[in-house]
This record gives structure tokens, C-alpha cells and sequence, in this order.
């Protein structure tokens, strides 16, 4: 470190609460030009906070922001954006009906030069773009149409937005990537890894991710919060990952290894579909899920598993075959009626699909199933709080606030109030759950697959979508792969139990 | 995860840097539950100063039996405003009730009064109907029912005021009888008020409404019955539009399609949002809305007691209107305002 060089980033005891909780703790850190730094923690520990306050969303309570050595207060995300910090938000927020330019554009609206007397000057927006572009090493035509784009293409022209920062010429650009793996398969991670290896070369990175092994093999240092407080601030070389994860939660690392249920199918399916197509999705897919049995589709992002799931749940439709439930063709059913069927789907767009944000803990968990908490048309508020005080107390929800609404909770405390709003059924027959660990650290997503599991044991049929191959190795007493919309492989795992993921992922691709 | 262990303790609490002061308002608990009444009663305290006569029980049975209609409107419209649509036709609904009311009273006393609230709620579950089943957006659905029911409204009165010949005092002792110098249909509309927070505080499909409000694909992926719920919440604004055109016709004793009520449909809005309603949908009060509505119906009132000039009346309304939305609104939804 060259100490004449200011550091691109220092945060001298930054504190930001909500309410009672201190979201952000007296954090100090600094990263100096062309550090590559991991950010780590369980969900809810802050970062997300922390990422929001370097971006300009939220202000600090106290302490001060120097970027490139000089004081930074912003007011807006703008005000970041011009003094040099990029961010890779986790969901994406590119306009899918414009061009990579024009999106690459819109993060530049602040800058003069690129229109003339009010009008867009297009060839120069394309040209710069373009070297944006290049200078990131991603060869994609600035013209292109980012609807069109597969999904890690457009992670790169999210880089590529983030990185025009730096086209201000302000000192050392600071790109932030918020858990940008998470939605991201096995071979799309890897060209992440080049890309953050490339961005290094001009630019300063902050790596946001729950996945140990890739912080370490991708940062330079890593950071551990926990309860808003930095609990660990160490080089990549020489620190552990049993290190590391004592550092996000309390207690020591327990990886039990859950024997598989092992239970054997039913005669009968739960649910059976039969040769069911939707053009353009999903093709002639037949398969069957069995009471106490978890089900994986595994495959690719856009092999048609997402869209196969809603079908079966009545959310879309399909152009033919057919559902069959306990022997009934329930094909072409509604939502409801499915639900009225004992069935259950866990969205992967957690936020704008599972829950109802504004509503609280309470209201998010009575929207389905309410049990006894009716008197004719009328609910019953004691009743549903007991209920919902019970569920939070069970997945241990943090904050232990059934009347918070349910926006303000963490990524991982909020999935736990979506499966509870599920599990809440009094007699749940088929379990659908799409990415359910997707953004979520090591401590939910165990809470998580027990609870996957405990239904499991009582009878309920799983059919997940996992995140990762790994995920249903561990859980899955079956596994589908799916293809281009079909199914190309089935694994009966009681029978083939040193199943190699290589083998699988060789099916899938 | 317990929360009693942490890491560094808090070695400085230095003081929370401030805030402005509107922020720190709007941060406060229950701020925009609070806001519509304390803009309300801020309003008459301001007016009692330059007149008190206002305040005395005539000023406030004025003031009550103004705003009733407005209110009935509102409670109707913030309904339809919670599942994020608007109901541009509910004003026009109430004076085709009014009319149909002021026709069919004389020969069929109080079946007439069934039988019109029954025809609205059947015209605003249409609307509901066509909004939930074939998505127009209910802006260009509802201005084509308000189209309709405005010819609906010329034709059946024949574009003449229809005076109440018989059964007359039916109606009329709605408007003439007072309890604490407040005339029922004022009381009417309270009732309407509670009733309507009840239905979506306490039951599945107030829920329903305000979860479509909030998110809608949120709630169709949790089976709620989004379409019942639209089709409900636009037939409430047809009923309570009826109960408004009820109000017209015991205030006047007649009705026309110029004459009283004819222009409710923005004071309604107007009061709908005053009462801290969100425009873009998932969060209203019923009970705040009778507070919404006599702002909306006093600032008039107001306006005449502080001395402002006839011409300037309007302007001073349009100001008002935006002061007091920008104070009662709530922003927790963060920036995005449709």
C-alpha cells in the first residue's frame, strides 16, 4: 500500500439504526486502489445496510465516508454514482425493452456531452458503450436489445453500468456486487470470477456473497458482520473457512449430514403430470411426486423448471397434457382450487411474488390458510397473532415482530414468513418450492430445508427447484433434469447413491 | 442468534444528527393516522378565530350536512382507490341515483329506496366485472360509465329537475333531523365509515382489496380471490354512491342532472386523499375519510370566513388541497408515486 494514495474507500465508525436495532454498528474499515474485498455475514447482520449507505440510499446516524479522500455525504444514489461508486444491485434493474447502450446510458443522464440541444447524440452513446464494453472484456453488441440477453450477460451489463463510473476520471471507481452469484448456475459463476479478476486492474471491489468458498478464492480480504458489528477483518490467505463462519454466527459450524428419508413411494402419486406442454417452455413432461418423497428438478435457468412449476399450480397455462391429483385431472385448475387441493409454491421473486411487503408478519402468514381464527366473515386478530407468534417463534424470526411489516425484514427472515404462510395449512399435500434458499445465509437456509424436511415427514410431496446441484444431492430422494424444456435424465437417489455431480451437470448442459 | 451478545460495546452515543422537520413528522408513529383530523380540527380552530359564529351549532350542522355527500362519495371512491384503480363513473352513479330515486319515491316509497341501491351496486360490480375479466385499466373503463350514466341521468330526467311529490318526508327527516346539531345523513355516513373499516380490517376480503393495493401478483400467488375482491370493491362504491345520491335527494327534496351533487366526483377524490387515502393503491382508512371530507367541505366555508375575495376562492382551494395531501400522505412506500 502506497500511503502517499489516499484509500478509495474509509469509513470512520459508522452507525445506522432502525428503530431499536442497530442495523450498522461503529464500522472503520478502508480498501485501498485494486482490492478485491469480500463482505460476509448472515442475513440480517447489516451488509445490506451498510451497501446502502456506500450507495447513497440510506445516510448514516454517525460517523464519515471518505471516498478517494475526500468526504462523502451523499444524498442520493446519484451522488455516489459521481463520486465514483458503482453498485450491481442483487436484483437486477436494467429496462429490458431498451439497448445495453441505452441502459448503460441511463446511469449517465447527469453527464453533459451526451445529448446536443436536447437530443440524444446515439452514435456517440453506442461508441462509448461500446468501449465500456470492451474495457470490461465482454463482447456484446451495444445495439442489442437486453430482453434478449441471457441472464449473465446482462450481470455483465450491470457491471458495465456500474463501471462507467470511472469514466469521470474522479480517482479509483468502487464497484460494489451485491450477492451477484446467487442466481447465477456453475459455469456462469466462473465468467463472474474472470470479470472480477479484470475489474481489479482500474477499480476497487467490494464482493457481497454467503458462499464462503468463492470469497476466498475470489478476494483479496474479507470482511465478517454479525448484529452490525465487523466481527472479522482478514486476509483471504491463511484464514479458514471454520474461521470465517465463527465469525457469522455464534455457535461452531454443524453440518450434520441428514440421512435421506429413505421412505418408499406410494403406489399412488400426489400429484402426476402427464405429458404437459407449453410452446416455447417446457415440453411432453410427465413425472410424478409421492407423499413423504422430495422431488428436484435440476437443469439450467430457462431449461423451463420455473415455468413447469407455476403450471402445475395454475399460475400459467399450458397447451397440453395433463395434472392429475389423487387420481383426479385437475388440469387447467386455478389457483385456488389448487390451494383448496393442498397445495403449496414457494416463488423464487421472494419480495414481488411471495409476500405481501407492506402487510405485517401476522397478515403476510394468514393470507392463505386461517384456520380457526374466523367467526362467520370475521377474522379473528388474537387468534391469527397467536398463530403467527407461534411460527416466528418456531423459525426464529429476527426481529421477533409479528406486527412489523414485512419489507423491513431481512431477505432470509422474510422467506421464513413465506413458508410459514404455507406451512400453515392443516393438511399440506404437495410442497412446491422454486429457489427457496436463493440470497439466503448458511443459518436460515438450515432452518429452511428442516422445516422442507419435517413436512417431508409428514406426508407432504416436495418438488424443489435448488439452487444449487449440491442442495439436491443433500435433500432429494428423486432427481429430474430438464433440458431445453425437457426432461433428459432421472435419478432414483435410494438407488444410485454415489451419484457424481459431474454427471449431472453433464446431462443438464 | 441471540441478541445480547455483541461484539464492541457502543463507546459513543453522540446526538442524532437532524432531521427536517416534516421527515421527523412523517417518521412518527401513527403521524398519517393522526394527520387528517389534525388538519381538520387545526382548520376550524384557525376559522374560529376569524369568526367564531362558525363553530356554533348552526356553522357545524352546515358544515356536516356539506360534507355528507362528499363523504359518501369519498367512502366509495377510496375503496376502489385502495386496489390501486379509480372510479371516475361513482359521482355520476350517485346523481342517476339521485334522479331515479326523485322518479320512483312517489309511487313506491321505500321499495324505491331498495330497489335504486340495488340497481348502483349491480352497475358498479359490472364496472368490477369488466375491469377484473378483461383488464382496460379502470381510468378509461370508468370515464366510459361516466359517459353513460351522464346520458342515463339527462334521459331519465328528461334534463328537467324531478321534485319529490309524494313520500317526500321518507327522505327529507334524513336530512332534517339533527343529533348533537349533526343531521343523520352526516351520521349516515359514519356509520358507512365504520362499516367499511371493519370489512377491510377484519375480514378476507378487505384483506384481499388492500393486499391487491399492495401487490397484487403477491396476492394471486397466495390464492386470494382477486377477482371477487375487485368486483366487491366497485359494487361498495356503487352502493355508497347510491347512499350519496340518497343524501342529495333528502337535502333538496328534488334532483336534476346540473343541480345539486352534480360535482362530487372531484371533491370526493379530493377528500378520499385528504383522508391520507394512497392514490396508487394498499392503504386507506375509512374513519380518516370523514375527516377528509370535512376539510374538503369547510375549506369553502374557510375561505368566506378569512375574507379571501370570490375570485380568489378557487385558487386558495387548489393550494389548500396540495398543502394538505403533501401533509397527510404517507410515504412509506418510498419514492415511487403513480
Amino acid at each position: 500500500m502506497n500511503s502517499s494514495i489516499p484509500p478509495v474507500l474509509k469509513l470512520t465508525r459508522i452507525s445506522r439504526s432502525f428503530g431499536k436495532v442497530k442495523a450498522v454498528n461503529n464500522i472503520s474499515l478502508e480498501i485501498a486502489k485494486g482490492e478485491v474485498i469480500g463482505l460476509t455475514g448472515e442475513n440480517g447482520a447489516g451488509k445490506s445496510t451498510l451497501l446502502k449507505i456506500l450507495a447513497g440510499i440510506e445516510r448514516p446516524d454517525e460517523g464519515t465516508m471518505e471516498i478517494n479522500g475526500k468526504v462523502a455525504n451523499f444524498r442520493s444514489p446519484n451522488d455516489a454514482f459521481r463520486a465514483g461508486v458503482g453498485v450491481v444491485h442483487q436484483e437486477q434493474s436494467l429496462f429490458t425493452n431498451l439497448t445495453i447502450a441505452e441502459n448503460i446510458d441511463q446511469q449517465n443522464t447527469a453527464r453533459p456531452g451526451l445529448s446536443r440541444f436536447g437530443c440524444q447524440d446515439w452514435g456517440r452513446i453506442n461508441r462509448e458503450a461500446a468501449a465500456v464494453l470492451k474495457k470490461i472484456g465482454v463482447d456484446l453488441d451495444p445495439r442489442t436489445r437486453v430482453g434478449d440477453l441471457s441472464f449473465v450477460d446482462r450481470q455483465m451489463v450491470e457491471i458495465a453500468r456500474a463501471v462507467c463510473v470511472e469514466a469521470d476520471g474522479q480517482g479509483t471507481p468502487l464497484i460494489i456486487l451485491d450477492e451477484p452469484t446467487a442466481v447465477l448456475e456453475q459455469a456462469e459463476v466462473e465468467v463472474l470470477e474472470r470479470e472480477i479478476r479484470k475489474l481489479r486492474e482500474f477499480a476497487s471491489v467490494i464482493f457481497v456473497s454467503h458462499r464462503l468458498d468463492e470469497v476466498l478464492r475470489i478476494c483479496d480480504r474479507v470482511l465478517v458482520m454479525r448484529h452490525g458489528v465487523l466481527t472479522s477483518d482478514r486476509s483471504t490467505r491463511g484464514v479458514t473457512r471454520d474461521e470465517l463462519f465463527r465469525a457469522m454466527v455464534d455457535e461452531a459450524p454443524t453440518i450434520e449430514a441428514h440421512p435421506r428419508s429413505g421412505r418408499p413411494r406410494d403406489l399412488k402419486p400426489a400429484i402426476e403430470v402427464r405429458n404437459l406442454s407449453r410452446a416455447g417452455v417446457f415440453r411432453d413432461i410427465s413425472f410424478a411426486a409421492y407423499s413423504g418423497r422430495i422431488t428436484a428438478l435440476v437443469g439450467t435457468n430457462g431449461s423451463g423448471r420455473g415455468a413447469l412449476m407455476r403450471a402445475i399450480f395454475g399460475a400459467v397455462a399450458h397447451d397440453a397434457g395433463t395434472i392429475v391429483v389423487e387420481g383426479r385431472d385437475v388440469s387447467h385448475w386455478s389457483i385456488r382450487e389448487a390451494v383448496q387441493a393442498g397445495l403449496a409454491y414457494v416463488p423464487a421473486e421472494r419480495k414481488t411474488e411471495g409476500m405481501i411487503g407492506g402487510y405485517s408478519g401476522t397478515r403476510n402468514i394468514a393470507l392463505v390458510h386461517r384456520g380457526d381464527a374466523m367467526i362467520g366473515p370475521f377474522l379473528r386478530p388474537r387468534r391469527l397473532e397467536k398463530t403467527a407468534q407461534g411460527w416466528f417463534d418456531r423459525l426464529d424470526v429476527n426481529p421477533n415482530d409479528i406486527a412489523q411489516p414485512l419489507d423491513q425484514f431481512s431477505g432470509g427472515n422474510q422467506q421464513k414468513v413465506v413458508l410459514a404462510k404455507w406451512l400453515n395449512s392443516p393438511d399440506l399435500k404437495v410442497l412446491m418450492l422454486d429457489h427457496p434458499l436463493r440470497g439466503l445465509d448458511v443459518g436460515v437456509s438450515q432452518t429452511v430445508n428442516a422445516e422442507i424436511r419435517q413436512a417431508c415427514e409428514h406426508g407432504t410431496a416436495v418438488i424443489l427447484i435448488p439452487d444449487t446441484i449440491e442442495e439436491a444431492l443433500e435433500l432429494a430422494d428423486e432427481i429430474f433434469v430438464m433440458r431445453d424444456g425437457q426432461l433428459s435424465a432421472h435419478h432414483d437417489m435410494s438407488l444410485a447413491s454415489d451419484l457424481a455431480i459431474k454427471e449431472i451437470v453433464a446431462e443438464m448442459v | 442468534m441471540t441478541q445480547n451478545t455483541t461484539y464492541s460495546p457502543d463507546l459513543v452515543t453522540e446526538p442524532r444528527q437532524s432531521v427536517d422537520f416534516l421527515g421527523r413528522l412523517r417518521h412518527m408513529a401513527g403521524w398519517h393516522t393522526l394527520a387528517p383530523p389534525l388538519v381538520f380540527f387545526a382548520m376550524l380552530l384557525v376559522v374560529g378565530i376569524f369568526n367564531s359564529n362558525y363553530l356554533g351549532p348552526l356553522g357545524i350542522s352546515i358544515a356536516t350536512a356539506s360534507a355528507a355527500p362528499i363523504m359518501l362519495v369519498a367512502l366509495g371512491q377510496s375503496m376502489v382507490l385502495n386496489i390501486g384503480s379509480i372510479d371516475l363513473s361513482n359521482a355520476a352513479i350517485s346523481l342517476f341515483g339521485a334522479i331515479l330515486l326523485a322518479l320512483a319515491l312517489p309511487p313506491m316509497g321505500v321499495g324505491a329506496l331498495i330497489g335504486v341501491l340495488l340497481l348502483l351496486t349491480v352497475i358498479g360490480a359490472i364496472n368490477g366485472a369488466i375491469l377484473a375479466y378483461t383488464h382496460v385499466p379502470s381510468f378509461a373503463l370508468t370515464l366510459g360509465t361516466l359517459g353513460i350514466l351522464q346520458t342515463a341521468a339527462l334521459v331519465t330526467s328528461g334534463s328537467e329537475t324531478i321534485y319529490v311529490t309524494e313520500n317526500r318526508e321518507l327522505v327529507t327527516s334524513l336530512y332534517n333531523t339533527k343529533m348533537l346539531s349533526i343531521p343523520l345523513t352526516f351520521w349516515l355516513g359514519v356509520i358507512v365509515a365504520v362499516a367499511y373499516w371493519v370489512l377491510l380490517r377484519l375480514t378476507v376480503i378487505g384483506q384481499t382489496m388492500t393486499a391487491i393495493g399492495k401487490n397484487e401478483s403477491g396476492a394471486l400467488l397466495s390464492a386470494l380471490p382477486t377477482k371477487r375482491a375487485k368486483i366487491v370493491a366497485f359494487a361498495i362504491s356503487g352502493f355508497t354512491g347510491g347512499l350519496a345520491g340518497l343524501v342529495i335527494v333528502s337535502q333538496a327534496g328534488s334532483a336534476s342532472a346540473s343541480g345539486l351533487g352534480s360535482a362530487l366526483l372531484l371533491p370526493g377524490i379530493a377528500a378520499a386523499l385528504v383522508g391520507g387515502t394512497s392514490i396508487s393503491g394498499g392503504l386507506t382508512n375509512p374513519l380518516n375519510i370523514i375527516f377528509g371530507a370535512l376539510t374538503v367541505a369547510f375549506v369553502p366555508i374557510a375561505i368566506q370566513a378569512i375574507g379571501f375575495s370570490a375570485q380568489a376562492q378557487s385558487l386558495v382551494y387548489g393550494v389548500f388541497i396540495i398543502v394538505v395531501v403533501a401533509l397527510t400522505t404517507t410515504r412509506t412506500r418510498g419514492l415511487v408515486i403513480k
